[in-house]
């Protein structure tokens, strides 16, 4: 029944998407364009970044806006695709003329919009972790890349247990690959042995050779990195059917994903900027605002979801620094703010990224998330020398 | 390491050969290409979902399944396949779409995302000096049980002989006395079955969501024309093609490993247009 309920809800959010943007206060508004995955591979988490979304904005229109003026959300789908996020893209900048993008989009959909947020000179705050180096003077990102997420699962396998020789497993995109070259060069770099790097194509199911050569090969521990969704889910069942039982971090897996692979994925080591475990007041109070919001259609908040409510707030901050929503001062302005959120203190002053707080923590037989340890404050190094 | 990939191979084949069955009974006797079975691959992973989140005992999953898809497939006959037995063509494009429809009532029933279903066994045994998963040896002797008993049921049942009749020679047999549309109706009945089943029976190795089936559905078109629609052809074509896929992936790459059965496929039709066993 939830379930359906959700649809619905899906079907009169779009609606509300329609009509909204024609709506009495349209004069004054400040206009923050959201291109998301509402179908294709983001649909399962889409709703969910839309969520955090509408809550930042009705927490802030109901403590009377930003300079004055109420916020309004313009939400389009991108299809998670390139070509689904040009229409989208064009259609928020070009014709609603909205004031700032916010938004979690695959790479791909980001790569085919990029053109046309420079072009239309709007800011842009990707709210999705990513593989990194992706770099324009309108771009700002405030979730992970590869040398912030990597590290804590490298560095506890090595430490504690004593991991010398790794297997990398991984669906053949680029995030995929991009993820495993950054994992290889930093257990080179860290006195580790690599000794197989395999991949399947994004829509593989069939993980039996690959398995074969991971157990032959001895290794101590194994890191995957997959195309969300299926690739992950099958890899982790057919492994555990497999009986592999060396330490197994997955840098795919969120904990939603990890809770519907229930017995399966107990065990796995997952590095995140947001878990729903932090203990922090932001956190407490912003969950309760969450449901107290959404009540029984609550999408639980996610490393997706929460860096859009915490871009929302950013975005606010940056305005208000500016004392307007010109485009020009509000980018100037947002790498200086910093904002207080459920992942903690949020500042992307480092090349327009932000150096983030990360969670390295163990999935339980019952589907909770045990936090193992936090990294305060990981470096996102050299993302965008240039700006 | 020879060891593990002789179970590897021989796994696989089993997996493939009780995957590509269903779609195999309805190509002999109907003479119809069914594209929606990957659809009913789909509905007996959520079959398994059902009967196990209802605290059945997993294995229970399995013949409910095959139950939910046989019945199923009985009324896509009975209202889809039917009215069109006149226009093959059309069939293969309803098929189609219906595989289409079922996916989506899926998703609206039960959402996009990955559904947990338990599973009957895990983990692994020591088996010929190798620690190998016991679920995928399981399914080997499963696989096996499957083809004997079609091949009984063709070979030793009033029904076998009436359908082997229709394969033959469809108008004989209706001359005969034979009721064709009965042995078409329980035909698809019981091809949409064995898929279901299929479908069940891999979900403790695969992710149950909406598109279950679909990766399924061209290596089983595959199979099946190679085997040239028998059972024992399907296990050897299971073999050969399955073998294939795990020694290219073993010793070249796990992405090309994805296309070997496509192309092996597309060489031995291409030397034996009939297909492996038919002469």
């Amino acid at each position: 029944m939830v379930k359906t309920r959700f649809g619905i809800w899906v079907g009169a959010l779009a609606l509300a998407t329609v009509f909204g943007s024609g709506g009495v206060m349209s004069a004054e508004t400040i206009k923050i364009g959201i291109p998301v995955g509402l179908s294709g591979a983001n649909s399962v988490v889409a709703p969910s970044v839309v969520q955090a979304a509408e809550l930042a904005v009705a927490e802030i229109n109901k403590a009377g806006g930003v300079i004055g003026r109420q916020l309004e959300l313009i939400v389009a789908d991108d299809g998670s695709g390139a070509q689904g996020a040009q229409k989208a893209f064009d259609s928020l900048v070009f014709q609603k003329k909205v004031d700032v993008l916010i938004s979690m989009e695959t790479s791909a959909a980001r790569n085919a919009g990029l053109p046309i947020v420079n072009r239309g000179r709007v800011p842009f705050i990707y709210t999705s972790f990513y593989e990194g180096r992706s770099c324009s003077p309108w771009l700002y990102v405030n979730a992970w890349v590869p040398e912030q997420q990597v590290a804590p699962i490298v560095d506890y396998f090595m430490d504690t247990k004593r991991a010398k020789t790794y297997f990398l497993i991984g669906s053949d995109y680029a995030f995929g690959r991009g993820m495993l070259e950054f994992t290889r060069a930093y257990i080179d770099q860290r006195g580790g042995k690599v000794l197989g790097e395999e991949y399947l194509p994004m829509d593989g199911t069939d993980w039996t050779a690959i398995i074969s050569k991971l157990k032959a090969s001895g290794a101590d521990a194994l890191i995957t990195s997959t195309a969300g969704g299926a690739p992950n889910v099958t890899l982790t069942k057919q492994l555990r059917a497999a009986g592999v039982d060396i330490p197994y971090g997955n840098l795919a897996v969120d904990e939603g994903t990890a809770r519907n692979m229930g017995a399966d994925a107990a065990g796995i080591y997952i590095s995140a900027s947001y878990i729903t475990d932090i203990g922090s007041a932001e956190n407490k109070r912003f969950l309760k605002a969450m449901m107290a919001m959404f009540g029984d259609d609550l999408k639980t908040p996610n490393d997706l979801s929460v860096p859009e409510y915490e871009g929302v707030y950013l975005y606010k901050l940056a305005v208000e620094k500016a004392g307007t929503t010109d485009a020009q001062a509000v980018v100037d302005a947002l790498g200086e703010v910093a904002f207080q959120g459920p992942r903690g203190r949020i500042q992307m002053n480092k090349q327009h990224h932000a150096p983030l707080t990360m969670y390295l923590a163990q999935v339980q037989a019952d589907g909770g998330i045990k936090l193992i340890n936090s990294f305060k404050d990981v470096d996102p190094g050299e993302q965008c020398p240039n700006l | 390491m020879v060891g593990v990939l002789v179970l590897d191979i021989v796994t696989t084949a089993a997996i493939l050969f009780a995957v590509a069955t269903g779609l195999m009974i309805i190509l002999g006797v109907m003479k119809l290409i069914n594209f929606a079975h990957g659809a009913f691959l789909t509905i007996g992973g959520y079959a398994a979902y059902v009967a196990t989140s209802l605290g059945w005992n997993p294995w229970l999953a399995i013949p409910f399944a095959a139950l939910v898809g046989f019945l199923l497939g009985v009324i896509v006959e009975h209202v889809i396949v039917r009215p069109l037995y006149a226009r093959p063509l059309d069939a293969i494009l309803a098929t189609w779409g219906l595989g289409i429809i079922i996916g989506q009532l899926i998703t609206i029933g039960f959402g996009r995302q990955v559904q947990f279903v338990e599973s009957p066994i895990s983990g692994a045994i020591d088996f010929l000096g190798q620690s190998y998963s016991l679920y995928r040896l399981v399914l080997v002797v499963l696989a096996l049980a499957m083809g004997a008993a079609l091949t009984a049921l063709l070979y030793f049942t009033r029904f076998g002989l009436n359908a082997r009749a229709v394969i033959m020679n469809e108008d004989l047999a209706r001359g005969l006395g034979i009721d064709s549309t009965k042995v078409r109706l329980l035909t698809f009945g019981l091809g949409a079955a064995l898929a279901s089943m299929a479908g069940a029976l891999i979900t403790p190795l695969i992710s149950v969501d909406p598109n279950l089936g679909l990766p399924w559905l061209v290596n089983s078109f595959m199979l099946v024309l190679v085997s040239g629609v028998s059972i024992p052809g399907l296990m050897v074509a299971a073999l050969i093609l399955g073998g294939a896929q795990v020694i290219v992936s073993t010793y070249f790459s796990a992405i090309l490993g994805g296309l070997t059965i496509v192309v092996i496929a597309a060489v031995i039709l291409r030397v034996r247009p009939q297909g492996l066993t038919s002469g």
